[in-house]
């Protein structure tokens, strides 16, 4: 099920002037309407943030404003965090993150939130995150799946680096990646490593963790 | 000619060698270094890229070098087409003029010459060729998006 467009029109009019209380109102309002928090994910925040990127790309739209609009979105992600998460616990952990010198976060925040609604542990890391202290922290907890986001083509040096290294610490863990850098291809690159899974959008990745929580 | 005719084209020149691009990438850098200096003197500089634009055309060089090292490493035609068609819109409503391109790519020729050593350079060098002379292609498909009505 997708959002009326007026309703999207409206969210993004309000993001567009950086009002965060009408943003956060409009969310509420099709949450209490059974709008599917994936959806409001996949259908208003995802596509009002490709918006905003396409605004700057044709420069109808400020650094300042595009900052202020993911500002707005990363605290209604905040917002709703504790209503979205899953009641039954798996013992399952999942550690999320950006790889080094990327700092476009809200796609893996939300895909950290689809593993909590799912019953998982997330372990959120964040923007430009180095290699060597994701897999120092991998050490840390007992991670079950690694997932990583890349939004600019040119960090897939670094992911090949971070999907290496960590391949020498955890053989089998499954390695999810995900990210606006391959909305024009490239991640056929990832299939030449184990375990290494694509999931293009917020859909596929809760398909892909649904499997995962029936298979065990 | 059309993004058909690139994507065949661009197809041709994929089989960039590890020492190659690890060649590029090593010395990076320096090739930044050196193109942000020569195109800084240029009298025209501020014809080419707007006014207040000194630091994007920085910012872009360095993008520029960060995107072809990856693309040298992991050759995709796709993603180097979408990203340069989306460079010449984006650059281009910020002021850059198409002429800039033309003059960046010739100097980044230059400085590859200077920097790479000859065998580098006959494997790369093709890549910054068919850039250059598919420039009224690339501005032709920017203008197509840039006019659009929803622009």
């Amino acid at each position: 099920m997708e959002i009326d467009k007026e309703i999207q029109d409206d969210f993004f009019k309000h993001l567009l002037l950086g009002n965060k209380k009408q943003c956060s109102i409009i969310v509420n309002s099709l949450l209490n309407n059974n709008i599917s928090i994936k959806t409001i994910y996949e259908y208003l925040l995802k596509t009002s943030m490709y918006k905003i990127g396409e605004l700057w790309e044709y420069n109808k739209i400020s650094v300042a404003t595009e900052h202020l609009a993911s500002a707005i979105v990363e605290a209604i992600l905040n917002e709703n965090y504790l209503t979205i998460i899953s009641k039954k616990q798996l013992n399952k952990n999942v550690l999320l993150s950006c790889v080094e010198k990327e700092y476009h976060q809200i796609g893996i925040k939300m895909i950290s939130d689809i593993f909590e609604m799912n019953g998982w542990s997330s372990y959120f890391l964040g923007s430009n995150t180095p290699t060597k202290d994701i897999l120092l922290f991998s050490k840390t907890i007992s991670v079950d799946i690694i997932a990583i986001s890349l939004s600019i083509y040119s960090h897939l040096p670094e992911l090949l680096k971070l999907i290496e290294k960590f391949r020498l610490e955890f053989p089998e863990t499954p390695i999810l990646v995900g990210g606006q850098a391959f909305l024009h291809g490239g991640e056929k690159k990832l299939l030449n490593y184990y375990n290494v899974i694509y999931k293009p959008d917020i859909f596929s990745t809760e398909l892909f963790i649904k499997k995962i929580n029936n298979y065990e | 000619m059309n993004k058909t005719y690139l994507l065949q084209t661009c197809e041709e020149l994929k089989g960039f060698s590890d020492k190659s691009s690890e060649e590029y990438d090593t010395k990076s850098d320096k090739l930044l270094s050196e193109i942000n200096a020569i195109m800084l003197k240029r009298p025209d500089i501020k014809d080419l890229v707007g006014e207040e634009n000194l630091l994007m055309m920085q910012d872009n060089h360095a993008n520029h070098i960060r995107f072809i090292s990856s693309i040298l490493k992991e050759f995709n035609s796709e993603v180097l087409i979408e990203t340069i068609l989306w460079v010449f819109r984006a650059y281009r409503s910020h002021g850059f003029s198409t002429n800039y391109w033309a003059a960046q790519l010739n100097t980044w020729i230059l400085v590859l010459k200077n920097q790479l050593s000859t065998e580098s350079c006959l494997e790369i060098l093709p890549l910054y060729n068919w850039m250059q002379i598919n420039i009224p292609i690339f501005v032709k498909l920017s203008d197509d998006k840039l006019k659009s009505p929803n622009n």
